[in-house]
């Protein structure tokens, strides 16, 4: 009886108050009801995130905290959300899991952050997972395509992802496979590199589902972090098998690696690498570091297959990338800011974050908030090309990936000019052709939500 | 092309560069009697600073040159600063045992504070390093040969540095001083033997020879300030299964480990490289305790 | 026989006090400050490991974090796998563990020094690369989500109990366990001869001492309470690869030797300042404009300088001086 006519009068308060608010609109903050959700107060919203932002699994990741600090700084800079200011608390876990137990407890028990956003890493997210959800903490845009996390909500019922999982993007890679390079698979030239962890063999189980099975003499795995001891033997096993195309499962680094070593070697197969791996800035800054020229590096990734949610970070007549793109470079003040698909990535989650704290309206719950996002979070857009395929059966993401290839210019372009979307999911459904059509980003690059 | 074969060269090209790093640590352990845990961080941070004159244009070789300069002067101040200090230390009761394992330590906690420096000076991005020469595979053909000029260059720094190093040890004044000053210090003290600068003198060429290393391997692991802990952890173990106190020996060890990691890789498989590695380690430990070519004597702590 | 039981008896009751004192403590925490204090306890076991190690036998072990991770694996896999309850994973993890140590300690009794640093250190990378040949059972590189679960109805009814609380309510009681199995063991006839072999082997060994058996047996034991806090500390969320990595044995080592090697009240005083110097550096530079770069590396930073200080001013660590004049 008590909760409820605590309820009530909370009802009460915030349907005068948005009166109030909303015919003295010129102080809209006082205006606000001062209510008890932990981490918003009628000023501030705090989230928290943790990532590596240290160690040896942090190049390339640890920019993207910045950039959604960028993003954030460029909302608050606008009067933020419903007159409330985003503060993002980001904490180092080194990407070891007993230090993100440690780190999560800081966000939720010392920085009482309202939600989690953001967060990096499967193995590192797997830890407090379970723990966050038992609290009811939104766990908004994990960094992660573990379907694991996401196809049953009951389990995870505050965990949302950020990305396609795993499983469907090697779906739809492995069918681009069986439609065009259906001699190859025939002849048993198709190859494939990956690293021995969630990621690499789902995406191995992403390509069985669609029936692509690598022969035992085509398969190469490397331990996910011992890539610094090499590929070397990995690389000249693919080429002593004869392989005519090599599919890699396989971080930035190590694709990066892995394609300068087959350089070395003369061996110059297609290759098709998975989006986790294909950054054309991390490929070419550990190239050129290596002294490659640049163009031998750009000749290198072009012709490299790949496959995205998302428009490619080097298309420059994208609205959306020139809209974040000069936002990174008014906004972002971490130490490397430089535009590439990780400030993408960052940017994007930062504009679907504001997007989802719109839509959880005013009296901003996490009840509500996860509400929002399993009722109306598919209806959001952002700078993917994919919707999202948000609901009460899935917390899954982007569900769709247009293939493409680099350039001369180091950019992913859609194969044959014209960009085909394709869609299914993470278990056994079939891959349909999308015809979803992104919405155009507003003009004050701001999300337009509630 | 013969899969062996390929998987033996490889495995050489590798194990030479293991058997630079197994070297540093040899010349420090027989000139001071300390396993340097830290070594590869002190390489790490020399090769951030040749990669950092490369990326301002200047030409590799003055890179390659300060960086070896570099090395042996960061060798020479954590032997002032710290090992020294250490050293000439009183033993208590309560740290008499630890002894032997008190430089451990030190060592690890210079690991860590060069890591974290490289870190907050150099942003801890991953990049690449260069190779001095070409580092693609020889032509053949239509085909190519199993290795590169980088990997005969490499080869040829090793044997450089082995010969090097055995004329330095057996026929100079300062390499007869130091393992005099090693063996035994009373006895060199009385015969006129700085052992102390005897000491600084090894840290000074193992700091060069662990930064030579450093920029010999990079090119294959790419640098970022954590890179270089598993070569260590190979390098290690190399100079175990050689012998500590055996400069050949570390090189014969750093080739097992070079051909046995890229044996297991090819014919067993990746995830079994670690356990293969701990499994050598124990193995020589328990049957020849003082590795292949290790002495009997020098062996303490 | 009467001196050992007064020992007995003594390190009863100061336990028991520790243990009351720290319980009613917990009350007055935040459930910030009570999860780090249950932190602490479940480190406090790992560094315990190490002090059983270091004090009995002189030696540095880098790999007490994979001894940990035996213990953690094999009571996550009972849980997982068979239902059991956590306080059963606590007893297999310590005999498991035990056993383990036993084959290890069977090895590397031969070795010491610098040599026993490098080869516990490679077994703590090799390892947890264990878990991902045996994925079925040990979850790969994903690990087991194993957690301390909730308290049972007869207290939950009884009293409200937060998770941060129940975790130091469990953790609590095993840490006194094993810190009045330790303390004991550390003062009684056992202890003394181990001691007596660290000190002087051949003196040991004239005066009837098995100093092979002794050095096994110390690896056993240290091992068997590695595993027990590995135990704990993988309740915490997850048992993985990441849980347990060569950084975790690095941290043990760290607060062993601040603390002062081989002694036991040092030990603790070791982790808390492992556990809070995160806290104190965030306090510290709280309103100063530090880049990131520097605050990210900063824990880092100076951990290896408090390192290198107390190994250079008083390799003995901070309960070194009281301990040098004991003996």
């Amino acid at each position: 009886m008590k909760i409820r006519g605590s309820q009530t009068k909370r009802w009460v308060i915030s349907i005068v108050a948005g009166a109030v608010a909303s015919t003295l609109a010129i102080a809209p903050s006082q205006a606000i009801p001062v209510r008890s959700e932990v981490g918003v107060s009628a000023t501030e919203i705090v989230l928290g995130m943790q990532l590596p932002q240290t160690g040896p699994a942090s190049p390339g990741y640890n920019k993207i905290d910045d950039a959604m600090r960028a993003y954030f700084d460029f909302v608050n800079s606008k009067g933020g959300v419903n007159g409330r200011k985003i503060k993002l608390v980001v904490k180092d876990d080194t990407y070891k899991a007993g230090l993100t137990i440690s780190t999560a407890s800081t966000l939720i028990n010392k920085d009482k952050v309202f939600a989690m956003v953001g967060s990096v890493g499967t193995q590192t997210h797997i830890s407090i997972i379970k723990d966050i959800n038992r609290r009811g903490i939104p766990d908004l845009f994990v960094n992660s395509g573990y379907s694991g996390f996401y196809i049953d909500p009951k389990k995870y019922p505050t965990s949302f992802a950020a990305l396609g999982t795993y499983v469907v993007e090697s779906k739809i890679e492995a069918e681009y496979l069986k439609a065009n390079y259906a001699k190859e698979l025939a002849a048993g030239k198709v190859g494939v590199l990956y690293q021995t962890d969630d990621f690499g063999r789902n995406v191995l189980a992403g390509f069985k589902q669609q029936g692509v099975t690598f022969p035992p003499a085509n398969t190469q795995k490397f331990v996910a972090g011992s890539q610094a001891l090499g590929l070397t033997r990995q690389v000249q096993a693919l080429q002593a098998a004869g392989v005519t195309l090599v599919v890699i499962a396989a971080v930035a680094n190590a694709t990066a690696i892995t394609i300068g070593t087959a350089a070395k070697l003369g061996f110059a197969p297609k290759w098709l690498v998975t989006s986790v791996g294909s950054d054309a800035t991390t490929f070419k800054t550990i190239l050129a570091s290596q002294g490659t020229s640049g163009a031998v590096a750009s000749a290198l990734l072009t012709g490299v297959i790949s496959a995205s949610h998302a428009p490619s970070p080097g298309e420059d007549t994208d609205e959306f990338v020139i809209a974040f793109k000069k936002i990174n470079d008014d906004f972002n003040v971490g130490p490397d800011k430089t535009w590439d698909n990780n400030v993408l990535q960052g940017m994007n989650i930062g504009y679907l974050t504001t997007a989802a704290l719109q839509g959880a309206g005013k009296d901003l719950t996490r009840k509500g908030l996860i509400a929002f996002m399993e009722g109306k979070g598919a209806t959001l857009s952002s700078a993917a090309l994919s919707p999202l395929s948000y609901s009460s059966k899935t917390h899954e993401a982007y569900n769709s990936f247009w293939i493409g290839a680099y350039d001369a210019n180091s950019v992913l372009k859609p194969i044959g000019g014209t960009r085909v979307l394709y869609t299914t999911d993470s278990a056994a459904g079939p891959i349909t052709v999308s015809t979803y059509k992104r919405p155009a980003i507003a003009a004050d690059a701001l999300p337009k939500v509630g | 092309m013969n899969t062996f074969i390929s998987t033996l060269i490889t495995g050489t090209a590798n194990g030479a560069i293991f058997a630079l790093a197994a070297l540093g640590l040899v010349i420090v352990w027989r000139g001071a009697g300390v396993v340097n845990f830290a070594q590869m961080g002190q390489a790490m941070f020399t090769t951030y600073i040749a990669s950092n004159l490369i990326a301002s244009g200047n030409s590799y070789w003055l890179a390659f040159i300060v960086a070896l300069i570099s090395g042996s002067l960061l060798g020479m101040i954590i032997d002032l600063l710290i090992m020294r200090p250490l050293a000439h230390k009183k033993s208590s009761s309560a740290t008499k045992t630890l002894a032997g394992t008190i430089p451990v330590i030190a060592s690890l906690g210079i690991l860590a504070i060069l890591q974290a420096l490289a870190g907050i000076f150099w942003a801890g991005e991953e990049r690449g390093f260069p190779t001095p020469v070409n580092s693609f595979y020889f032509k053949n053909g239509d085909g190519t040969l199993p290795f590169s000029a980088f990997n005969l260059f490499v080869i040829g720094v090793v044997l450089i540095v082995l010969l090097s190093l055995t004329y330095f040890f057996t026929q100079t004044g300062a390499g007869l001083g130091m393992r005099a000053a090693a063996l035994n210090p009373e006895v060199a003290r009385l015969s006129g033997i700085k052992v102390s600068r005897m000491r600084t003198l090894s840290w000074a060429i193992s700091g060069a020879a662990g930064s030579l290393a450093g920029l010999l391997i990079t090119p294959s692991t790419n640098l970022s300030p954590n890179t270089l802990d598993l070569i260590l952890i190979i390098a290690f173990t190399a100079a175990v299964v050689g012998g500590l106190d055996s400069p050949l020996g570390a090189v014969i060890g750093g080739l097992i480990l070079g051909i046995g990691i890229a044996l297991v890789t090819t014919y067993g498989s990746p995830e079994n490289v670690f356990l293969a590695i701990l499994f050598v380690l124990l193995a020589v430990q328990l049957i020849r305790p003082n590795g292949i070519l290790g002495g009997k004597q020098v062996r303490r702590g | 026989m009467d001196k050992y039981k007064n020992i007995w008896r003594k390190n009863l009751i100061k336990t028991l006090t520790l243990g009351v004192f720290l319980f009613l403590l917990s009350f007055t925490f935040e459930p910030y400050n009570q999860g780090q204090l249950a932190l602490v306890l479940m480190l406090f076991i790992g560094v315990l490991s190490l002090t059983v190690l270091t004090g009995a036998s002189g030696q540095i072990s880098l790999g007490q974090g994979a001894l940990m991770a035996v213990g953690g694996y094999s009571s996550a896999s009972l849980i997982t796998h068979l239902g059991a309850s956590i306080w059963i994973g606590f007893l297999v993890a310590f005999f498991a563990t035990a056993i383990f140590g036993l084959i290890l300690g069977t090895a590397a009794a031969r070795v010491s020094g610098p040599y026993l640093a490098g080869t516990t250190l490679v077994i703590a990378l090799a390892l947890p690369s264990v878990a991902n040949r045996f994925e079925s059972v040990l979850g790969g590189d994903v690990g087991l989500i194993v957690d301390f679960g909730t308290p049972p109805t007869w207290i939950s009814n009884l009293i409200e109990v937060g998770y941060e609380q129940w975790q130091l309510w469990v953790v609590l009681p095993v840490a006194l366990t094993a810190l009045f199995f330790i303390s004991n063991l550390m003062a009684t006839r056992a202890g003394r001869s181990w001691q007596a072999v660290r000190d002087d082997e051949i003196g040991a060994a004239v005066s009837g001492i098995p100093v092979a058996r002794t050095k096994v047996i110390v690896f056993v034991v240290s091992s068997a309470i590695a595993g027990l806090g590995g135990a704990l500390y993988g309740l915490r969320g997850l048992v993985g690869p990441s849980v347990y990595p060569v950084s975790l044995s690095l941290t043990l080592l760290t607060a062993a030797i601040l603390g002062g090697v081989g002694s036991i009240s040092g030990a603790f005083i070791g982790t808390l300042i492992v556990v809070f110097l995160p806290d104190l550096i965030d306090w510290a530079i709280s309103g100063l404009a530090v880049s990131e770069q520097l605050s990210n590396y900063l824990p880092a930073l100076l951990t290896g300088f408090l390192l290198l200080a107390t190994i250079i001013i008083n390799p003995a660590g901070v309960m070194g001086a009281g301990h040098r004049k004991k003996h």
